[in-house]
C-alpha cells in the first residue's frame, strides 16, 4: 500500500486558493472548503478513531481543488478518501448502493427498457423515489437503451487483441463505460465511426463499469473489484500497442488516475493501462490530426456553449475538444465560465444535495440563459443530461458535433 | 499548433499569455495550479519612493528594471490599462506618482495604480472618513484599523459596525464568500436598508474589498447610491477579492483571446532534455495518465520565484530552478538563505535566474542558455520585490518585454 495522498497535506501554505475556486463552498456554507476538511482535518484522521467531523460528506469530488492548488496538495484525493470512509463507517444507504452500479442497472434496465423507462419518467413514482429513498425528483434520470452496444457492434467485440496486421488502420481499444453500453449507444458507434473515419481499427476489449460511481459512493472494495478487472482485461490490448480510448471523461480519468491516486492500485501493469489511456479527443488531437486535416468538414453555422468537465479538467490536458471543434466551418464557440456544471457524477441525484448542485450549475445556466446558444457541448453524459435538464438547451457530446461534420450519419 | 508556450499563470503569465494572443500569435499557457496574483492586494506596485524613469535607471544593472529596460515601461503599464478596462476593470494613478492606501490593519501601502474601488480610498482625499467592518467577519476589524491609522496621524472619524443579514453562517466567511453574496441585487437592496440606520453623517466609508465579484461595479454603485455616500474597499487577508477580479479578467480575456489553458499540469521538462543544442522543442508536462510533450518555437517561463514553485530549495541548501534546473545565483551557504529580522530584506528573495537583453536565462558561461527560452516574472533575480514594492511593476515590464523578444519584435 502506498503511502497514499493524506501526506501531501504537509504541502499546504493553507493559502485558500482552492477554497475560492471551490464551486460547492461558493453556493452552501455547510461545506467549511476544501481546505478544512482536507489537509486541515487530515491530521485528525486516524484509522481506529472515530471520524472527527461529518462535514467532508457536503464534497462532491469534482476536483477543482487539486487542479488550482499551486502546491502539490492532492486535495481532492485526501477528501473522497475521507468522505468514502465517512460513508462506510456510517453505512452506505440502499439509494448511494443503488445508484453506485450503473452496471447492474444498466443490465437489468436494457432487458425491460420500455416498462422501466415508462416508469422512471412517471412522476408519480420519481415523488416516492424521492420520498422512499432520497433520489431528487428533479434529477434527471436517462433511458434505458434497447439493446447494448456490444450486442449492436458484436463485429468489434475482441477477447483478445487479435494479431496486428498492416495495411488496416492502427489498432485502438475503445473504452465504452457504462452509458455507451445501456445508456447511449449511439454515442458509442460515433465514436467508432469517427475513429475508424480517420484510419484506425476500432476493437470493444472486455470490460466492466469503470467503478467511479462506487468510489464516489464510498463503496472502496467493490469498485477495486472493477478496478482490478478492468486493468485484467485491458493490459493485454496495452502490451500489444494498443492506446485505450474513451469518450466518457470520468471513465477515462478513473483508468488513468483514480485507480492508482485513490483506490490505491499498484503495480506495473495498473500503471501501464494508465499510460495508455487517452480521452477521445486527447487521441485525435495528439495523434490523428494530419488525418482530420485531409477531411473536409462541412460548416455547421450555430453557435454552441462549450463546458469541460470537471473530470476532464482533471486530466490536466487542457480541453482538446474544442481544438478539434475549432476546425468546424461557420462553428461559433463560446466557452463556460462556471468550474462545474453541478451533478458531479451522482452527487446531484441525492435529494438533500440537489438544491447545492442545482445552485453550483447556476452560473452555467445563467450564461445559457444570456447567450442564447443553439446547443451546449459537454464530454461527460452524467453533466449533459443535468445540464439540459436544468438549462433547458438541447446538450450533446462534442462527438456527435465532429461526426456531423465528418458527414457520418 | 502554438507559437509560444508559457509556464504559469501567476500574474506575468496571464499577463502575457493575453499580450502574446493580443499580437496574434498562438498561445499555450500551461500550469500546475493557480498562481499567486489573488494572494496579492490587486494593485499595481511598481517602486516605493521613486518610479521614475531616472530612478528606476539608476538601479543596479542586474536589477530586472535594468534588464527589461525601464523605458518599456509606460508602453506596459498602459497595456495593462487597456487590457484590464476592457474586462470592466478600472485602474487608477500614473507612473511617477504615489497613490496611498490603508491596509487592512491601518498601515499605509504605497503603490501606482490600484482598482477604482481601492483607489476612491486615498490617504491625501480629503473627505472625512469612516471606517466599517461588518459582523461575523473575522478577518478584519475597524477599530483596529482606525487605531493605528491615527498612530500614523492620519485622522478618520470613527468606525462603525456593520450588520449582515439573513441567518446567521454557520462557518467563518471568507472575503470571497461576502463577494458572492455581494453579487445579488436583491440581497445588496436589503443589506443597504439594515446598515443605513448606522451611518448617519457618513460621507466616506471605508469598508473590507468584498464588494462584488462577478458584478463589482454594478454592487459599488448600486451601495453607494442607495446609502448616499462615497464607498472604497480595502484589501483583506488572501485570496483577496480584488486579486481574484484581475486574476478572473485576465484569464477570461486569455481564454476568449483564444489563449489554449493546460491547467493542473505541472511542467517536468524539456521535450528533448540537454541533448536538444541551443534551442528548445518544447515542454514535457504531466498529466493524469503520463507525461505529456508541447512542442512549441519558444518558450516563455513564468513559473515564480522561492514562494511561488519557480525556485525550490532542497535540503542540501541547493537552490534549483523548478522546470529546466537553469543556473541559479546563490549566496553561498544554506545559512546565508535568510536574514535575523523577519520584517527584512530576505537573501533568498534575490536569488533566480540571470538573464540577457533578450530576456533568455543565462548559462554558467554568460551566454543564452537555450536561443528560444525566456524567463520573466518572480522566477528572476537581483530584486527583493516585497521589500522594494516593485512585485506587479516587475511582472508587467518584463512579460511585456519577454513576449516582445519571443515573438521576434523586440531590438536588441
Amino acid at each position: 500500500m502506498s503511502i497514499g495522498p493524506g501526506l501531501t497535506a504537509d504541502l499546504c501554505l493553507k493559502c485558500n486558493i482552492c477554497t475560492s475556486a471551490c464551486p460547492v463552498a461558493a453556493v452552501t456554507d455547510l461545506f467549511p472548503g476544501p481546505k478544512a476538511v482536507g489537509p486541515q482535518e487530515e491530521r485528525f484522521r486516524h484509522p481506529r478513531l472515530p471520524t472527527p467531523d461529518h462535514s467532508v460528506a457536503w464534497c462532491s469530488g469534482c476536483g477543482v481543488c487539486s487542479r488550482v492548488c499551486p502546491h502539490g496538495v492532492a486535495v481532492t484525493e485526501i477528501n473522497v478518501r475521507a468522505k468514502g470512509e465517512l460513508a462506510r463507517r456510517e453505512g452506505i444507504s440502499l439509494r448511494d448502493q443503488l445508484i453506485a452500479r450503473p452496471a447492474l442497472l444498466g443490465r437489468f434496465g436494457v432487458r425491460f427498457a420500455p416498462l422501466a423507462n415508462a416508469v422512471l419518467v412517471n412522476p408519480i413514482i420519481r415523488r416516492g423515489l424521492e420520498i422512499s429513498l432520497g433520489i431528487s425528483r428533479e434529477a434527471p434520470l436517462p433511458a434505458f437503451s434497447t439493446s447494448t452496444l456490444r450486442r449492436r457492434q458484436a463485429a468489434h467485440v475482441a477477447r483478445v487483441p487479435a494479431p496486428v496486421t498492416h495495411g488496416e488502420g492502427q489498432p485502438v481499444a475503445y473504452f465504452h463505460g457504462c452509458s455507451a453500453e445501456y445508456y447511449e449507444p449511439w454515442i458509442g458507434e460515433l465514436a467508432i465511426s469517427v475513429l475508424e473515419k480517420l484510419g484506425c481499427r476500432v476493437v470493444l476489449p472486455p470490460q466492466g463499469c469503470c467503478g467511479l460511481p462506487l468510489q464516489s459512493n464510498g463503496l472502496f472494495d467493490a469498485a477495486r473489484r472493477y478496478a482490478r478487472w478492468n486493468v485484467q482485461s485491458l493490459h493485454p490490448f496495452v502490451a500489444a500497442g494498443m492506446p485505450i480510448v474513451g469518450a466518457s471523461t470520468s471513465c477515462t480519468l478513473a483508468l488513468k488516475h483514480e485507480y492508482q491516486a485513490i483506490l490505491g492500485l499498484e503495480g506495473v501493469t495498473v500503471s501501464e493501462v494508465a499510460a495508455a489511456v487517452y480521452d477521445v479527443f486527447e487521441f485525435i488531437t495528439l495523434f490523428k490530426m494530419d488525418e482530420l486535416e485531409r477531411l473536409r468538414l462541412s460548416s455547421i453555422p450555430i453557435r454552441a456553449l462549450y463546458h469541460p468537465p470537471c473530470q476532464l479538467k482533471s486530466h490536466a490536458i487542457g480541453t482538446p475538444a474544442i481544438e478539434v471543434l475549432q476546425m468546424i466551418p461557420d462553428l461559433e464557440l463560446i466557452y463556460s465560465e462556471a468550474e462545474c456544471c453541478g451533478v458531479a457524477g451522482t452527487y446531484g441525484l441525492k435529494s438533500e444535495k440537489a438544491q447545492v448542485a442545482r445552485d453550483v450549475g447556476g452560473i452555467l445556466f445563467d450564461q445559457a440563459r444570456d447567450v442564447s446558444p443553439d446547443l451546449i457541448l459537454s464530454d461527460s453524459e452524467t453533466c449533459r443530461w443535468w445540464i439540459e435538464k436544468h438549462a433547458g438547451v438541447k446538450t450533446l457530446h462534442p462527438l456527435q458535433l465532429l461526426a456531423q461534420a465528418l458527414d457520418i450519419p | 499548433m502554438t507559437d509560444l508556450l508559457i509556464v504559469g499563470q501567476g500574474f506575468t503569465g496571464l499577463f502575457a499569455a493575453v499580450l502574446a494572443a493580443q499580437r496574434g500569435a498562438r498561445t499555450t499557457l500551461i500550469a500546475a495550479g493557480r498562481g499567486g496574483l489573488s494572494l496579492s492586494h490587486g494593485c499595481i506596485d511598481v517602486r516605493r519612493g521613486g518610479a521614475s524613469p531616472n530612478d528606476l535607471r539608476a538601479l543596479p544593472a542586474d536589477h530586472p528594471y535594468r534588464i527589461a529596460d525601464p523605458a518599456g515601461l509606460p508602453d506596459a503599464l498602459a497595456a495593462f490599462h487597456v487590457i484590464s478596462a476592457k474586462a470592466g476593470l478600472v485602474y487608477r494613478g500614473a507612473l511617477g506618482e504615489d497613490l496611498r492606501l490603508t491596509t487592512a490593519l491601518g498601515g499605509i501601502h504605497t503603490t501606482c495604480l490600484a482598482p477604482e474601488s481601492l483607489a476612491r480610498g486615498r490617504l491625501e482625499d480629503t473627505l472625512p472618513t469612516t471606517i466599517g467592518d461588518i459582523e461575523g467577519y473575522r478577518d478584519f476589524s475597524a477599530e483596529l484599523a482606525v487605531r493605528n491609522l491615527a498612530r500614523a496621524g492620519i485622522e478618520v472619524v470613527r468606525s462603525v459596525s456593520l450588520p449582515l443579514i439573513g441567518e446567521a453562517p454557520r462557518r467563518d466567511l471568507y472575503a470571497h464568500d461576502l463577494a458572492l453574496r455581494f453579487d445579488d441585487p436583491d440581497w445588496r437592496t436589503e443589506l443597504a436598508r439594515a446598515w443605513k440606520p448606522r451611518l448617519g453623517g457618513v460621507r466616506r466609508l471605508g469598508v473590507p474589498a468584498v464588494l462584488g465579484l462577478r458584478h463589482h461595479p454594478e454592487a459599488i454603485d448600486s451601495l453607494e447610491e442607495r446609502l448616499d455616500l462615497r464607498l472604497f474597499e480595502i484589501p483583506t487577508l488572501p485570496p483577496t477579492v480584488p486579486g481574484l477580479r484581475l486574476e478572473r479578467a485576465l484569464r477570461q480575456t486569455a481564454l476568449t483571446a483564444g489563449v489554449r489553458l493546460i491547467e493542473g499540469a505541472r511542467a517536468v521538462g524539456l521535450i528533448d532534455g540537454r541533448r536538444g543544442g541551443r534551442r528548445v522543442s518544447g515542454v514535457v508536462a504531466q498529466s493524469a495518465g503520463g507525461p505529456r510533450s508541447y512542442p512549441s518555437p519558444a518558450v516563455l517561463l513564468a513559473t515564480g520565484g522561492v514562494l511561488h514553485g519557480g525556485l525550490v530549495a532542497r535540503q542540501n541548501g541547493r537552490i534549483q530552478e523548478s522546470v529546466f534546473d537553469l543556473p541559479v545565483t546563490h549566496p553561498g551557504a544554506r545559512g546565508l538563505l535568510t536574514s535575523e529580522s523577519a520584517f527584512g530584506s530576505q537573501p533568498f528573495a534575490k536569488l533566480g535566474l540571470r538573464l540577457d537583453r533578450r530576456m533568455r536565462p543565462l548559462s554558467e558561461s554568460g551566454g543564452p542558455f537555450f536561443e528560444n527560452l525566456y524567463a520573466a516574472g518572480g522566477v528572476l533575480a537581483g530584486s527583493d520585490r516585497a521589500i522594494e514594492g516593485t512585485r506587479q511593476g516587475i511582472d508587467i515590464l518584463t512579460a511585456h518585454r519577454a513576449v516582445e523578444c519571443a515573438l521576434g519584435e523586440g531590438s536588441a
